[in-house]
């Protein structure tokens, strides 16, 4: 039997993590995960990450994935793939099947970063081929690069809804709808935004009874509920759809964490039952940590800060760091890790449906809650998205809800934008500053709710620069229709430039021309020819 | 207050009109197989497992656990929390016969 002084359940961003951070130290450690490639959900993710730049904000999910790859393998981890740990014994025995064989291994300290499963629900026909959950799909077309379906029911508005659906609006799936029980919309509203401008609709406090088909899914009806959530008679109505993908949640899979003996609770916070944990992550029995969404479901960012946190307190408990330097190194990941779980959306406010303005006191978009876009009069609530009087272009920024997030302040060389040190922030625009009209924050913004508008270019016309992550990407000179916030067509645009960088990684900002009074209200693009990607009702 | 957690529903069963509707698709154990093991008398996610076989089948309740817990929680009117979960065990993964039986201990390799 092999002993390792670290071994590591899990290689996905909290597990890897973890590895790093004690392989650096000097740790003998080594990574067991099932399935054929590592790196957990981070390859699925294409989307840029909020946070601030400590977080990797504005890189795409991938490449963070790929750092982490990296930083593991010049840190001397050894990944094990295909080998599943089927279970954790006394004296930290841990057993784990690949190659052929089950085999042993004793560590000095386990760390399980397992992960979660997707939450599931029951209604008529959801064993249907075309019923399956939101990561599932996005493993479908971002892993193994197959579309789903063709027309997508998307039941759930958590960020997972919402993210899976313009991934699927991106991969060339019609979105025919969102749903969700709930009566706010769960996830960010910026990410609900960039839905509802190519025209998704949302049907809030509606859930899905039904997929109807022989063999596979045809349609799919959905139905208001009631406040205890139970589907109102005569409501229904019947969506096309070959797809529903199902994204109600996701649940900690602690169950290693179980068999070894560890202390469990049920949080529902938490996701469900996860193992009772120290501030550094130590699990009831000493020597077992738990990190990531295995010890409570959050996201991708502050699993990899609590996979390091738990590899520090297991380097210091085994003297590879000193007290001080383990004091240093908690306290640096600790702040780091707050700042990630600050604002409305972190994990001490879910379910809370109380908060009815920003920190700063502009009242929340009603609108964006109920219908996933920002109505003009609420728009103008907020100071840093209303144009400015001053000739040329300038940022719009949309960003309405306080989200960890400043890759924008960072984006502007002339300092227009900025956040400030609490990095839930809403961004600020000093009309003072010049904006060139780089389109920098535009692309830099990951919620893609930053516009650059210009009210009055000249001969009757507005311009506005908009984000832009469809293919194929519009011509120069291409015509078409201006959509507002909602994906209601407005008027007749045309695209009069194209603006790509490296620097822009992939987020193209098209400039659209409009009449004149409409920029404040254009935010979308859909070409004439019809050949975009995206589309929408 | 000491709160006295009742063990079996107050009224007798009565079938629902989705009492077909599988729910451990592993097991294809139905929502009214399961409504009715609760008046049996099973009022835990072990227990239900135990007697149906629900969650016992290729993804070991990974699916079906919340939506068995949530049955039991309706039936019971207890909170989700308390209908209990599916105890981790070995194997915590399905393996094939051949290769747990080859298993020596020894851990040459990696």
């Amino acid at each position: 039997m092999l002993r390792y002084e670290m071994i590591v359940i899990g290689a996905g961003p909290a597990g890897l993590s973890a590895a790093t951070e004690a392989a650096r130290s000097g740790m003998q450690v080594v990574v067991f995960d099932e399935n054929a490639r590592p790196g957990g959900q981070l390859f699925k993710q294409i989307h840029k990450f909020f946070g601030s730049r400590e977080h990797q904000a504005r890189t795409r999910g991938f490449r963070i994935g790929e750092n982490l790859l990296k930083e593991a393998e010049e840190a001397g981890v050894k990944v094990v793939l295909n080998a599943a740990a089927l279970g954790i014994y006394k004296n930290k025995e841990i057993a784990v099947s690949f190659g052929g064989a089950t085999r042993g291994y004793r560590a000095d300290c386990i760390v399980i970063a397992t992960g979660a499963s997707e939450n599931m629900m029951s209604f008529k026909g959801w064993t249907l081929p075309g019923v399956m959950g939101a990561g599932a799909a996005q493993t479908l077309m971002n892993i193994q690069g197959v579309r789903p379906g063709g027309r997508i029911l998307m039941v759930g508005s958590g960020n997972v809804g919402l993210v899976v659906s313009f991934q699927l609006l991106q991969a060339g799936c019609q979105v025919e709808a969102i749903v969700d029980a709930a009566p706010r919309v769960g996830g960010y509203g910026v990410h609900a935004s960039k839905l509802s401008r190519t025209g998704v609709p949302f049907y809030m406090s509606h859930t899905v009874v039904e997929a109807k088909g022989s063999d596979r899914v045809e349609s799919a009806v959905i139905a208001a509920v009631d406040e205890r959530f139970r589907p109102v008679a005569g409501t229904e109505r019947e969506i096309g759809a070959d797809t529903v993908c199902i994204a109600v949640g996701l649940s900690p899979m602690g169950q290693l964490a179980d068999n070894a003996g560890c202390e469990m609770s049920y949080l529902p916070a938490k996701g469900g039952y996860v193992p009772t944990v120290s501030e550094f992550g130590e699990t009831s029995i000493p020597g077992i940590y738990c990190a990531g969404d295995a010890a409570g479901i959050e996201e991708a960012s502050s699993a990899m800060i609590q996979g390091k946190i738990c590899a520090a307190a297991a380097c210091n408990s085994f003297g590879y760091i000193n007290d001080e330097e383990f004091r240093e190194r908690a306290e640096a990941y600790g702040l780091s890790l707050s700042k990630l779980r600050a604002g409305m959306f972190a994990p001490q406010n879910k379910g809370r449906t109380d908060i009815s303005h920003t920190a700063e006191g502009y009242p929340l978009s009603g609108s964006l809650l109920q219908r996933g876009y920002i109505s003009q009069d609420e728009i103008e609530a907020f100071p840093a998205a209303r144009p400015g009087s001053g000739k040329g272009l300038r940022p719009v920024i949309e960003c309405t809800q306080n989200i960890p997030c400043d890759p924008c302040q960072d984006a502007c060389a002339q300092g227009c934008i900025s956040v400030g040190g609490d990095i839930t922030g809403l961004p600020t625009v000093d009309g003072d500053r010049k904006c060139t009209g780089c389109c920098m924050c535009v692309a830099a913004c990951s919620g893609q709710a930053i516009f650059l508008v210009d009210e009055d270019c000249g001969n009757g016309s507005g311009l506005i620069g908009l984000p832009y992550e469809f293919l194929p990407l519009p011509e120069p000179g291409a015509l078409g229709l201006a959509l507002d916030r909602s994906g209601n067509a407005l008027c007749g645009a045309e695209v009069v430039e194209v603006r790509k960088s490296a620097a822009m990684d992939r987020t193209a900002v098209l400039m659209m021309k409009v009449p004149a009074g409409m920029a404040c209200a254009a935010r979308f693009f859909r070409p004439a020819d019809g050949r975009q990607a995206c589309r929408g009702r | 207050m000491q709160r006295t957690i009742r063990t079996r529903p107050t009224l007798p069963f009565s079938p629902e009109g989705d009492d077909g509707l599988i729910v451990c698709r592993c097991e294809e154990i139905t929502k009214g197989e399961i409504r009715r093991a609760v008046y049996d008398g099973m009022r835990s996610m072990n227990e239900v497992k135990r007697y149906l076989r629900a969650g016992m089948g290729l993804c070991q309740g990974q699916t079906c656990q919340r939506l068995v817990q949530g049955i039991l929680s309706r039936e019971l009117g207890l909170p989700l929390g308390e209908t209990g979960r599916i105890r981790g065990r070995v194997p915590a993964r399905p393996v094939i016969l051949e290769d747990f039986g080859m298993s020596d201990g020894d851990s040459e390799g990696v």
